[in-house]
């Protein structure tokens, strides 16, 4: 089947009305066994070191998987992948540029969303079916992420894990609906967790694994997972251009406060972990939410791929303690 | 209660330093290189390090038999100490800065080997706090392996404050060769090491602009340096209180810390 990648999340409905295979490249990146030696590919291949992981993770990424065509994001994400599209079409990849408008207004989106219904043939009668089989599934997340924050039955890690997912469905949009209605079956039956502290987990999904563990090692579970979330399209908005303005990734960080401020609020969160990836203009965001938000923040930066060092657990208790002491 | 004797562990970067407290009273105060200690008292047993702290000769077994030890600092986690308590860097550079300052509002300033931290405290309570995660360019190290460039000693380095050379570099290895061209273009030594001291005030400035308060109370061994706090002193615009023992403040917070 036609296999076609994808640098963040785009409307999945094209892809899933023209039945091809959508891939999440940033999951392959992150899920494939060698990740590290993704980005030292990437960097023997003249990628400058003081440039975003993701972004050589990427380049990897879709040189390992052999992907042959791909949709980059150029405007609403990282201005990085504008050059990563360059290097990849000399290298002989197919690729499809799509921009949100940076002020969010419905016609330029709509017309790029039009656009790539062209590049792979479909229609709007098709993409609104595709939207009712995806928003299917969504909605099942939608649960999840429900019984996480107020039902207390899931942890950290598996909220991210499902949500995540719902950028490509795990390239197959059968098998992960099962694997929802069963994660879903047996969830709905555990008791209730009782963590004394509530986090919140903004920014980009983390480069890094164990952070939701060690976080509930110590006591404490993340209730929130800002990005992940908007990625399986929260809002049960029906018309598809709505959608995608609604969604606050690609947005202005002020769309994006607007979502989290409600989010804190509602899950009775009681701080933040802001996460930044090394070298991406997100990071500067930081000085944005520091001042908008009420609650403690603890700014964590991310560099490689990895299990959580040392440092950054020392800082991760000493925040868990500030809350303690707080509450 | 005032009378339980207390001993305070902080395994840092570059010293292990020990503190023993009956109540509010400082006993005793040591320290040991951390690598010298560990190789000399530590030892591999079932995948832990264990620590032979009698052997160190700093505390008697009667002390060791009495008193409640708490531990901070790297590493701290795989130690294995019988009946030891652990607890988090932060906490225990706090509770000593109380301890040794008696102040409830301040923003305490660490610089050891490797770690600069910066924490806020209101009412006596921590209520934020950021530290150095990438670079350690800001710390002790640095200070140490400038001197040895320069070719003078600690001492004589943390003793020049006045015109001092500018040093951009943002990495403290490359400093190293910004500096030799510094000498070469013939500055005193003076002025290169008022140069280093201001680097160091540099880069912690941007963490103190964080937390405003009245008072900074400075920690760490690199409070030691009076001309880098005099520099500091000049552009942070906090009143400065370096509490008596600031090199052992953690080992005093772990003893000292309920």
């Amino acid at each position: 089947m036609r296999r076609v990648g994808f640098t963040t999340t785009i409307p999945l409905e094209v892809l899933v009305a023209a039945g091809v295979v959508p891939i999440d490249l940033n999951n392959v990146f992150i899920t494939h066994p060698e990740k590290a030696s993704l980005i030292e590919d990437a960097e023997l291949t003249g990628f400058p070191r003081n440039v975003c992981a993701w972004i050589k993770g990427i380049y990897g990424a879709v040189v390992a998987s052999g992907v042959q065509e791909m949709i980059a994001v150029t405007e609403g994400d990282c201005s990085y992948t504008k050059a990563l599209m360059e290097v990849l079409s000399l290298n002989g990849v197919r690729v499809y540029p799509f921009a949100y408008p940076a002020g969010r207004e419905a016609a330029p989106l709509k017309a790029e969303i039009e656009k790539l219904m062209s590049v792979f043939g479909v229609d709007w009668p098709q993409v609104d079916e595709a939207k009712r089989r995806l928003d299917r599934i969504r909605t099942k997340v939608h649960e999840i992420d429900r019984l996480t924050w107020q039902e207390n039955r899931v942890t950290g890690e598996e909220n991210h894990y499902f949500q995540v997912c719902t950028s490509d469905m795990n390239g197959d949009l059968d098998a992960f609906e099962s694997e929802v209605d069963a994660f879903l079956a047996q969830a709905a039956q555990r008791p209730e967790r009782k963590e004394r502290i509530r986090l919140a987990y903004l920014g980009v999904p983390p480069i890094v694994s164990g952070l939701y563990d060690f976080v509930e090692e110590v006591g404490a579970r993340v209730v929130f997972n800002e990005t992940q979330r908007q990625f399986s399209m929260p809002y049960g908005i029906q018309d598809l251009v709505e959608q995608y303005r609604a969604y606050s990734y690609p947005y202005d960080i002020f769309h994006r406060l607007g979502d989290i401020g409600r989010e804190l609020e509602k899950r009775k969160v009681d701080g933040v972990i802001h996460y930044v990836q090394s070298f991406c203009f997100r990071q500067i965001e930081d000085m944005v939410l520091r001042k908008s938000i009420k609650l403690p923040i603890l700014t964590l930066e991310g560099d490689k791929p990895g299990d959580l060092d040392a440092r950054t657990k020392i800082r991760l208790e000493g925040f868990l303690e500030l809350l303690e002491e707080r509450n | 209660m005032s009378d339980t004797l207390k001993i305070g562990i902080d395994l840092g970067s570059r010293k292990a330093k020990f503190a023993l407290m009956r109540g509010d009273e400082i006993v005793r105060l040591a320290d040991l290189d951390t690598i010298a200690f560990y190789k000399k008292y530590g030892s591999i047993v079932n995948d832990e390090l264990s620590l032979d702290l009698l052997g160190s000769g700093i505390f008697s077994a009667d002390e060791l038999a009495q008193a409640q030890i708490t531990v901070t600092g790297y590493g701290r986690n795989s130690i294995n100490l019988h009946g030891a308590r652990v607890i988090s860097e932060i906490k225990a550079h706090v509770a000593g800065a109380r301890t040794q300052t008696g102040l409830a509002n301040f923003t305490l300033l660490d610089m050891g080997g490797q770690d600069t931290k910066v924490a806020q405290v209101v009412a006596s309570r921590l209520t934020d706090f950021v530290m150095n995660d990438k670079c350690a360019a800001s710390s002790g190290r640095y200070l140490e392996n400038m001197a040895a460039v320069l070719e003078v000693s600690l001492d004589e380095l943390s003793s020049h404050s006045e015109e001092p050379v500018a040093l951009d570099a943002t990495c403290g290895i490359f400093g190293e060769s910004e500096l030799i061209g510094q000498i070469l273009r013939g500055y005193p030594v003076s002025r290169l090491c008022a140069g280093v001291n201001l680097t160091l005030v540099k880069r912690v400035m941007p963490m103190l602009k964080r937390f405003p308060s009245d008072t900074l109370v400075i920690t760490g061994g690199v409070a030691l340096n009076g001309a880098m706090v005099d520099l500091l002193r000049a552009q942070c615009g906090m009143e400065i209180v370096i509490p008596k023992h600031p090199q052992h403040n953690g080992a005093i917070g772990c003893a000292s810390n309920p």
